[in-house]
Order: structure tokens, then C-alpha cells, then sequence
């Protein structure tokens, strides 16, 4: 379970960044008070035009933000005060996380499962079982950096896996990835919400979304502009198809802004 | 406690990396015996050849005298010469511009008769400044002569040499080969132990800082639960390691140039080296230099993890690495020594107080003021690395 209440994040700016931005302000608002809340057995989906602050808001429910005002509760646990506790419960994939070349896949899980705190037992339990399902046994002792794109994308979702959490967090996992790269990944967030943990799932495809997701956050400018059920989300659409009714949301707060 | 699992998986990571590999241990390990085996075979080439050249030799005299005799019969232990006659002393300099000739002399009229009178002759040497070692060539045949002529006017004058010689300077050094060896090139050791140890946890603050940036795999490494400070100490151990064993291996690099030397050394000279570096002189260059070490370490990795991308670290370490290891060359410098001043001068102060090391004459108080420098200033690198890591805008880009 995740609950965000008031969660907002601003940045301090550099001279360079002012400069770029033309503002004299000293702090930029990236993400301004939003809430929302995702529940074990279903996915969420968190969805934004480019700098929208999707990737601000899943840093800081990943921990590695911390918000400037507000509260996320993961599992039960205060994220923000004790984020080394919930980071336990969490599983975090990135598309644009790279993965440490030098190393081979099996040393790499290991290594994830140690940091976690894994027992040796259940972390050969779980490494046997998700080498099994994704075919990575021909490829496990070989190095990371000579792995094909799809093979590492693999390793990627094991290291994410292997402390078996409940709450895991999906930045944009399928960019730049092939169709059969990227089923992969639909496949695991599917096996996640079946297991009954909590998903959140951030994309720019509004067909995995449609294909995924059973809850909806749309945010704009660090905002949120709409949040609630799938369902509702089609209910209520204006727009013949998602990405047009999705365009349409954005361009809707563009104008009154 | 996450700090070993952590430094474990950074060395296996940094060892299999072929750049760290090559500056933290091939080229520590391979630069000392091929300079040196270079330098020597150079030196010796370049000695045996001085020894063997055959010097041209002008003289310009108006006649033939004693002196052209004594020039022309000079032991042939002085070195191969040739003597070729001038008629005037600008013929002569310009042939030792155009190198025909190497020294000229020139002896003026009625040399013959002033030897005969017991009085001085003005002998001119010309010679090319920036053709090395002919002024001093020139020297040792005049002296030759000077030394048996001056024995002769003695004999001739009846004079018992001692009488004239009012003072006799006997001269004894107090001073042990020992110290001798360690004040003049006693700033050596510490040098390239700086120097490599610098270059040795370059790479590695780099890669394991900036590289994790650059690569986004540090994203993934905070969302587990171990406190950043444990990833840092972790990745700064072997940041340290590093730059240890970049020293560690030039030095064996060092000494094993020194035994490849020691057939061409003096016996007494390899003595006093092996007696240097015996495992109490090694364990305390260690504690020394580790604080050093450590202090290098806690600049470098603000800055790498500040930096953006690889290039940009390294653009910056870099020529840090001048500043940081040019204060080190003052151990080259036989006057300074270590004091209530040079104790506080990072670097400078640890390359004195090894120097001091070498030579056997430590000074316990300066010693300790030197390490307890160090080791403040190390700390406060560290407490900087520590801030640089847990602020959130550095470590992510």
C-alpha cells in the first residue's frame, strides 16, 4: 500500500539554471501538494507530459528524494522519516538504470540480495526461481557488459525482485526497449499485481497503461490533474481513444493556466 | 554494517576494470626498472664513449716550449688527445665553434723563459661552455702539470713543501652514510609514493563516483536500504586501496631496480639500502602516508561526485594533481628540513618527516604534529565527501 498526502518537492536553482530558465527565482516547485494513494493487488498509473515531475514524485516515493513538505506511507511505514526501513518494501525500475558492466548477472543479484539483507537460503530460492522464468541460466556467469539490451533488461528485473518486495515502482521500464523486451516487463508487472503487491507504473505508452493499470494519476506542471479508477478515467472521456483524452486533459490546464 | 559488502563488490568491479588496473599497478610495477634500465645503459653508453672520445686539442704558441712538450707527453690515463697546431686565437675559437676542436690553449711568448725565472704563465683555455665536461678536461691536464712543475721549483729551491703549507684541512663526517643517503635523496621515496599514490585513486574516485552517475546505476544502488555513508565508506575504502597499492607497487617497482642496480652499486650503498627498508621503516611510512592517502582520497571524490560526467572529473583531478604533488618535490631540496613551521604544510610535512625517517633522525614531537595535521585535514576531507554524497542534487543528475 502507498499513501502520498501533500507531497511537494522543490529544487534550489543554480545561477546557470536561473539563467536558463529566464526566472529570478531561487527554488523551482516541481512537484506542488499532490496526493494520491495505490492499493496491494492493483497497478497505478502515473502519467505526465515530459517534466511534468513523474519522475520527481517516483524519487521520492523510491527515497532518493526527500520531499520538501507532505508524506508518503509505504506498507505502513513513514517513508519520509524512516526511509532506510521502507526502502526494504521496495523494488525500484528505472529504463534508463544501467546496470554495473564488469559484473555478471549472478554476481550482480547477489550482491543486490546482500544489500537488502536477503538470507543466503531465500536468495538462491528466489535467484533459481527468476532465472528459471526469465532464461537467464545461459547467460548468468557471462559479463553484464557484453549482454544483449533484452538479456540486461533481465538482470534488471531480478535485481529488482530479489528481495521479493511489496511495493514496486516502475519509471518508464519499457523506453527504448524492443516489443519483446518490453513484454517482458509487462509480463513481471502483471505477476506483481496477480502476487498482490503494490504497483506504480510510470509510462508515455498509453496502451500498456490501458492494457496494466486499474488506477490513474494524470499530473501536469507538478500537479495533479486527474486521480481515480481506471474506469472512471473512461467513463468520463471526451476524447475518442486514452492519448487523445489524455492530450486533451494537459491542454485543458495549459489554457487556464 | 553494508561498508565491506560494499567495498568487496567496488575492488572486484575496479579490479576487472583494464584502465585502473594499468595506472594502479602495471605502470607503477614497470616504470622504475625501465627508466632506470634505460638511464643506465644511456649513462654508461654516454661514459664509456666521454672516456673513449679522442679530444681535439689547439694550441696556439708562438714557439715550442716546455709546456707544448708537457702537454704533448700527458699520461694517456688523462684520455685520448690530439693536439693540432693554430696560428692565432680566432682561428682557434672558431674551431671550437664548429666542434673540429673541443679545447685550445693558448701560451703566450717567453713561456720558456718565465719557467726558467720561476715566475707564472699566463695560459689561456678556450673552451665551449655548452660542450659539457672540457673546461674540467682542460683543468686536469694543467693541474697534472702545475703539481709535478711545482714539485720541481720546490727541489730546485731547497723548500720543504710542508713549511709552506700553513694549514692542512682533514675533514670528518659526522653524519652516517645513513643520513646522508636520506637527507640528500631521502625526498625521493616519498615523492613517488605521493605521486603514484595520487595517480592510484584517481581512476577509481572517478569511476566509482562519476562513472555510477554517468552510468545511472547509483539510482538503483540508493534505493536499497543502506545508509549512504556505508556506500561511501565502502567505495572510499577502496578508493584508499587503490591509491596504496599504485604506491605499494611502485616502490616494489623501486626496489626492484635497486637489486637489478646492485651488481653496478656499491656493496656499502646496498647495504644502507636494504638496512632502510626494513619492516619497522615500511610499517611507519605507512602510518605516515596513509593519512595522506586518505586525505587525497576525501578531495577527489567531492569533486567526482559533483561532477557530471567522466571528462569533467577528470578535467578537474587532474591538474589538481599538480598542485597537490609539486609541494612533495621540496624533499628534493637538501636545506629544508622538518620544523614547527613545515609540520603544518600538508604534503610538505609528510616528505620531510619521511625523510627524517630515512635518515634515522626523527624528531618525535614534529612527527607526531606532522601525522596529527594529517590526519585533521584527512577527516575533514572525508566529513566533505560524506556532505558532497548525502546531498540528494549531487549524486543525482
Amino acid at each position: 500500500m502507498i499513501n502520498v498526502s501533500n507531497l511537494s518537492k522543490s529544487f534550489s536553482l543554480t545561477r546557470q539554471q536561473k539563467k536558463e530558465l529566464g526566472t529570478t527565482e531561487n527554488t523551482v516547485l516541481a512537484v506542488d501538494d499532490i496526493s494520491f494513494s495505490c492499493a496491494p493487488g492493483r497497478v497505478h498509473a502515473l502519467l505526465g507530459p515530459n517534466g511534468a515531475g513523474k519522475t520527481t514524485t517516483l524519487r521520492m516515493l523510491s527515497t532518493i528524494f526527500k520531499p520538501t513538505k507532505g508524506s508518503i506511507i509505504i506498507d505502513g511505514i513513514d517513508a519520509v522519516a524512516n526511509a532506510q526501513e521502507a526502502r526494504k518494501h521496495m523494488g525500484f525500475l528505472t529504463g534508463s538504470a544501467g546496470l554495473y558492466a564488469r559484473l555478471t548477472p549472478n554476481e550482480l543479484v547477489d550482491y543486490f540480495a546482500k544489500l537488502y539483507g536477503v538470507s543466503n537460503e531465500d536468495r538462491d530460492k528466489r535467484k533459481q526461481r527468476l532465472f528459471d522464468l526469465l532464461d537467464m541460466h545461459d547467460f548468468k556467469n557471462k559479463r553484464i557488459g557484453k549482454l544483449s539490451t533484452g538479456m540486461k533488461q533481465k538482470v534488471s528485473i531480478c535485481r529488482t525482485m530479489i528481495h521479493d518486495p511489496q511495493v514496486v515502482i516502475f519509471d518508464e521500464p519499457t523506453s527504448g526497449l524492443d516489443v519483446i523486451t518490453a513484454e517482458n516487463i509487462i509480463q513481471l508487472i502483471r505477476d506483481c499485481k496477480n502476487e498482490g503487491k503494490t504497483v506504480i507504473f510510470s509510462s508515455h505508452i498509453m496502451g500498456e497503461v490501458d492494457l496494466l493499470c486499474d488506477d490513474i494519476t494524470i499530473i501536469h506542471k507538478g500537479k495533479v490533474l486527474f486521480n481515480d479508477t481506471m474506469e472512471a478515467f473512461r467513463s468520463q472521456m471526451e476524447a475518442p481513444n486514452l492519448t487523445a483524452e489524455f492530450i486533451r486533459i494537459v491542454n485543458q490546464q495549459k489554457a487556464v493556466v | 554494517m553494508m561498508i565491506f559488502t560494499v567495498f568487496l563488490k567496488e575492488l572486484k568491479d575496479t579490479l576487472r576494470d583494464r584502465r585502473t588496473v594499468m595506472m594502479m599497478i602495471v605502470i607503477p610495477t614497470l616504470i622504475f626498472p625501465l627508466v632506470m634500465n634505460v638511464f643506465m645503459k644511456v649513462s654508461s653508453s654516454f661514459e664509456k664513449d666521454a672516456a673513449e672520445k679522442k679530444l681535439n686539442i689547439g694550441l696556439v704558441s708562438s714557439e715550442i716550449g716546455a709546456l707544448d712538450n708537457e702537454l704533448h707527453h700527458l699520461p694517456k690515463e688523462l684520455g685520448a688527445k690530439h693536439f693540432i697546431p693554430f696560428t692565432d686565437t680566432t682561428a682557434l675559437k672558431a674551431a671550437i665553434k664548429s666542434d673540429s676542436i673541443q679545447i685550445g690553449f693558448f701560451i703566450p711568448a717567453k713561456s720558456d723563459q718565465n719557467k726558467t725565472a720561476m715566475k707564472p704563465i699566463n695560459v689561456t683555455v678556450f673552451h665551449d661552455g655548452t660542450d659539457l665536461g672540457m673546461k674540467d678536461r682542460a683543468d686536469i691536464y694543467l693541474n697534472y702539470i702545475q703539481t709535478k712543475w711545482k714539485q720541481e721549483r720546490y727541489k730546485t729551491l731547497q723548500i720543504d713543501e710542508s713549511k709552506i703549507t700553513p694549514l692542512i684541512m682533514v675533514y670528518s663526517n659526522v653524519a652516517s652514510d645513513k643520513e646522508m643517503i636520506g637527507k640528500l635523496i631521502g625526498g625521493f621515496l616519498p615523492y613517488i609514493f605521493i605521486a603514484f599514490g595520487f595517480m592510484g585513486c584517481m581512476f577509481p574516485a572517478i569511476d566509482l563516483f562519476t562513472g555510477e552517475k554517468e552510468r545511472g546505476t547509483i539510482e538503483t544502488l540508493l534505493t536499497t536500504p543502506v545508509p549512504r555513508w556505508q556506500l561511501l565508506f565502502g567505495k572510499m575504502g577502496v578508493v584508499v586501496l587503490s591509491g596504496l597499492l599504485a604506491a605499494t607497487f611502485s616502490l616494489l617497482g623501486l626496489f626492484v631496480s635497486v637489486e637489478f642496480m646492485s651488481s653496478e652499486a656499491s656493496p656499502e650503498f646496498m647495504k644502507i639500502v636494504s638496512d632502510i627498508l626494513s619492516p619497522s621503516f615500511i610499517f611507519m611510512l605507512y602510518l605516515l602516508l596513509f593519512p595522506l592517502i586518505v586525505f587525497f582520497a576525501g578531495i577527489m571524490i567531492p569533486i567526482a561526485v559533483r561532477a557530471k560526467s567522466f571528462k569533467e572529473a577528470q578535467s578537474i583531478i587532474s591538474p589538481l594533481n599538480i598542485v597537490i604533488v609539486l609541494p612533495a618535490m621540496v624533499g628534493f631540496f637538501p636545506g629544508i628540513e622538518l620544523n614547527e613551521i613545515t609540520a603544518l604544510i600538508p604534503v610538505v610535512n609528510i616528505v620531510l618527516a619521511t625523510k627524517e625517517l630515512i635518515a634515522g633522525t626523527l624528531e618525535w614531537n614534529l612527527v607526531i604534529m606532522a601525522f596529527g595535521v594529517m590526519v585533521f585535514l584527512a577527516s575533514t576531507a572525508v566529513f566533505l565527501s560524506y556532505r558532497k554524497f548525502e546531498s540528494e542534487g549531487n549524486v543525482i543528475s
